[in-house]
């Protein structure tokens, strides 16, 4: 793939004569370096779980933030350059404030997804009175988990502003391996107890370190209680369920 | 040197006169996902429709009435009003009336002048009624953001200065806005009052409107800090009702409520002809059927 | 010469006296529009007189739109504002249609029409504006509006021309404000009258009106909103109409979700 690499590499918005767009493509690629991100359907909720890379124990854990909350009834779980993501949470959440000032309802997840992807191919030189264009794609993906009259929904969305939506998906570093075993374990009528269960689990399989409350995330999105990341006691509940 | 460029530069341009309807669908972002939001993101004047006039405000002036200097103009805005709002012990009390005038028609009496900002901020309603209702819901839309962003409550005074802010960009063109800005946060019960024309004051009570002065009356012979809930309640309804009883453009129901430190409480909506006669009856020492149990005459003590 | 200067001195004299130069977009065309809200419908009805001053324009002017197939709006005041409003509500319905693959609720279009009317609070819209329709619960619904968009759900609203001749009479009616129920009956309880009740109380409404209302006249019509799966026999059953009234089905506009409207129509007098 990068043995084509030319004059089309540099600028960000030029096509290669195959036609593609490479430093799109190269975003995609630093996604691959990011940390582990899991997100996972089921009737009674979606469910995101990350993996938090602690490099130095003296490293306050806690002050690492991958999952965020965009309104109550939706969450978002990100993998690649976790500061561009900032950018695009904003955005997702000043749209979906908007939506619920302008028409006194909480937006639909896809709405909100598009929002953020609407984003993401704002970048290379400004056109008449575009303001604020960003010199680069992103370097990051979000999972997006939510839940609103269609019922608890996953959406994946990458630098090239495209979103999918999923029952189960994994990003970053081991995503090929997470992604297989979540194929293999996932059932549409999975508890969210289940749920909890899997995310940590497949993980534990691809993170390098030991698995414990320090270094993991969870965070779901249910009907009753909308977004929560989940407690360290709750947490640490989960990861003693962890079968062996 | 500065003087003499000034005066030969051409006029300061209001930028809003290049603004064309917001609504209009000659930008790309009006029908995207940001679609009907263009009054929203581009904030304030910007995103206003202003008619194209050497003096926007006085054409508003001509044909609304929306500073009640311009009673004959056609196109009547619903006002008129006694709100007030006083910090005590046990909280805050909001008490409001719910009629609004166009002219001398009462054009609805069941307006809801108390505006549920969250569920521990309140704004009342004086003055434009819609001016209220848009920025006070749309105070309610920056608190959320800034709950999301910070991770933690606005304080009252932030929430306040944000509002202010606000009506302050518009000083001169005709918004007509006073509101008492009520909540509980770190520092306990805050009161603040803000209005249209740029003021912002923290304080202990306040009434605004055209009844305020009868309000006023009752309220700061019955006030002090210590009272308890009920006498509190109490006071705000009484004084809501005394005004509503002197003042034409005040009256129809009391809307009463109470904040405390898990967030405001609803109390009631009393017809305000009822609770009139109600407390008349007890004055004069006569029985009478109430609803309520505390007693209205502690606080005359 | 002399007559020159004495012609120039009294043109002068005349073109030297103040004149006020506004600009004036307004006009108000008259007539009358009115809803009422029952448990499981809404009715917004409208008369079909435009006139300026004295003369009347037309005897067919729309005043009521059917917006989707839960929500109906009524404009009165200044037609061309109104006609444009409502272009503009149309417009940003569809909108919302493309963006999030549903019909728009009432209480959204409530919301949604407020902010553009307070879009223009500079340079309002002349526009009194009263919606109508089915809310997602089911129930009957009324947000009444004024022309720069504070906004108010109500059981029933009268705007226009005749408002203060009209609305008293529905406080009395719907609200049964200053009634006292007999003895012993049931107490009243506003919006849960019978779709037939409300029907003749707006047919009643209007044909006074207009007995007392040069602006007022010419023609009714009157939109029915009702919630899916509500029976409709109490509107189109044999004789349910008094003689002069004609109802019509209108087409489902979305997906057709059970929602059903109906556009009852009726003469007013012409004089």
């Amino acid at each position: 793939m990068f043995l084509t690499r030319s004059e089309y590499d540099r600028g960000v918005n030029t096509f290669s004569p195959e036609g593609r767009l490479f430093q799109v493509e190269y975003a995609m690629e630093a996604i691959k370096l990011g940390s582990t991100t899991v997100g996972i359907t089921t009737p009674e909720g979606t469910v995101l779980a990350v993996e938090k890379r602690v490099p130095s124990p003296l490293l306050e854990s806690s002050s690492i933030e991958k999952i965020m909350e965009i309104d109550a009834h939706i969450g978002c779980a990100m993998s690649g350059l976790t500061a561009d993501a900032r950018t695009m949470v904003d955005h997702a959440r000043v749209t979906s404030q908007m939506h619920a000032f302008t028409y006194d309802e909480s937006i639909g997840v896809e709405s909100c997804t598009q929002a953020v992807c609407d984003l993401a191919l704002r970048f290379g030189e400004s056109v008449e009175d575009d303001d604020a264009l960003m010199s680069r794609p992103f370097g990051v993906a979000l999972l997006i988990a939510g839940i609103d009259e269609k019922g608890p929904q996953l959406y994946h969305t990458d630098p090239s502003g495209t979103f999918v939506r999923y029952d189960a998906k994994a990003i970053g570093s081991g995503s090929d391996a997470a992604q297989q075993s979540l194929q293999d374990a996932f059932h549409k009528q999975m508890t969210l107890v289940e749920a909890h269960t899997l995310a940590l689990k497949v993980l534990k399989q691809v993170m390098e370190e030991k698995l414990d409350e320090n270094n993991v995330q969870l965070a779901q999105v249910t009907r009753e209680h909308g977004f929560e990341i989940l407690g360290e006691t709750e947490l640490k509940q989960v990861i003693e369920g962890i079968p062996a | 040197m500065d003087a003499l460029a000034s005066s030969l530069s051409a006029p300061p341009r209001l930028t809003r006169d290049l603004n064309e309807d917001g609504d209009d669908a000659g930008s790309s972002a009006e029908w995207g996902s940001q679609g009907g939001f263009g009054n929203l993101h581009s904030g304030f004047v910007g995103g206003m429709t202003v008619p194209r006039t050497p003096d926007p405000a006085a054409f508003l002036n001509l044909h609304t009435d929306s500073m009640s200097s311009n009673p004959q103009a056609k196109i009547k805005l619903a006002h008129g009003t006694t709100t007030l709002a006083f910090r005590f012990k046990g909280g805050i009390i909001v008490a409001v009336d719910s009629r609004a005038t166009a002219g001398s028609y009462i054009a609805s009496g069941t307006v809801k002048k108390v505006i549920e900002i969250n569920p521990y901020l309140l704004g009342t309603m004086a003055g434009g009624a819609a001016d209220c209702q848009y920025w006070e819901t749309y105070l309610g839309m920056q608190c959320r953001l800034h709950e999301l962003r910070n991770k933690e409550r606005i304080s009252v005074a932030a929430a306040s200065k944000i509002l202010s802010n606000i009506v302050y960009q518009y000083k001169g063109m005709g918004l007509s806005m006073g509101t008492m800005i009520c909540g509980w946060d770190k520092t306990g019960p805050a009161l603040f009052y803000v209005d249209s024309e740029g003021q912002r004051l923290k304080g202990d009570l306040f009434s605004v409107g055209s009844g305020s002065t009868f309000a006023y009356g009752v309220l700061d012979q019955g006030y002090k800090f210590d009272l308890t809930d009920e006498e509190a309640q109490d006071l705000g309804r009484r004084s809501i009702c005394a005004a509503g009883h002197r003042d034409a453009f005040s009256g129809n129901t009391i809307n009463l409520y109470h904040v405390k430190e898990h967030g405001w409480d609803f109390i009631g909506n009393y017809d305000l002809s009822e609770t009139w006669y109600e407390y008349t009856q007890k004055e004069k020492g006569d029985k009478m059927t109430r609803v309520e149990a505390p007693s209205p005459m502690a606080v005359e003590a | 010469m002399a007559m020159h200067a004495e012609r120039s001195a009294a043109l002068h004299e005349l073109t030297s006296a103040p004149i006020q130069h506004a600009f004036n977009p307004y006009e108000d065309n008259g007539g009358t529009i009115l809803a009422i809200a029952g448990k499981d419908f809404s009715v917004i009805a409208g008369d079909t007189r435009q006139s300026q001053g004295y003369s009347i324009q037309t005897r067919y002017a729309r005043k009521v739109w059917q917006l989707t197939d839960r929500a109906v709006l009524a404009t009165n005041g200044f037609a061309a504002d109104g006609n444009n409003f409502v272009k503009k509500v149309k417009q940003r319905l569809e909108w919302y249609e493309h963006a999030h693959h549903k019909q728009m609720p009432l209480k959204s279009i409530a919301r949604m029409i407020q902010t553009i009317l307070y879009g223009k609070r500079f340079f309002p819209y002349y526009v009194y504006n009263i919606l109508g329709g089915i809310e997602e619960d089911g129930t009957g619904a009324v947000y009444s509006y004024d022309p720069v968009g504070t906004y108010e759900r109500e059981s029933c609203r009268a705007a226009g021309a005749a408002q203060s001749i009209l609305q008293p009479f529905l406080d009395n009616q719907i609200y049964f404000k200053n009634q006292t129920p007999e003895p012993g009956a049931e107490p009243f309880i506003p919006g849960n009258l019978p779709l037939s009740t409300v029907l003749a109380l707006v047919v009643d409404s209007f044909t006074s009106a207009t007995e007392r209302h040069i602006e007022v006249g010419d023609g009714l019509e009157v939109y029915v909103v009702m919630k899916k799966g509500r029976p409709t026999d109490d509107l189109v059953g044999e004789g349910k109409l008094a003689p002069g009234m004609a109802v019509e089905e209108l087409d489902a506009l979305g997906e057709g979700d059970g929602e059903k409207t109906f556009l009852v129509t009726r003469s007013l007098k012409r004089d």
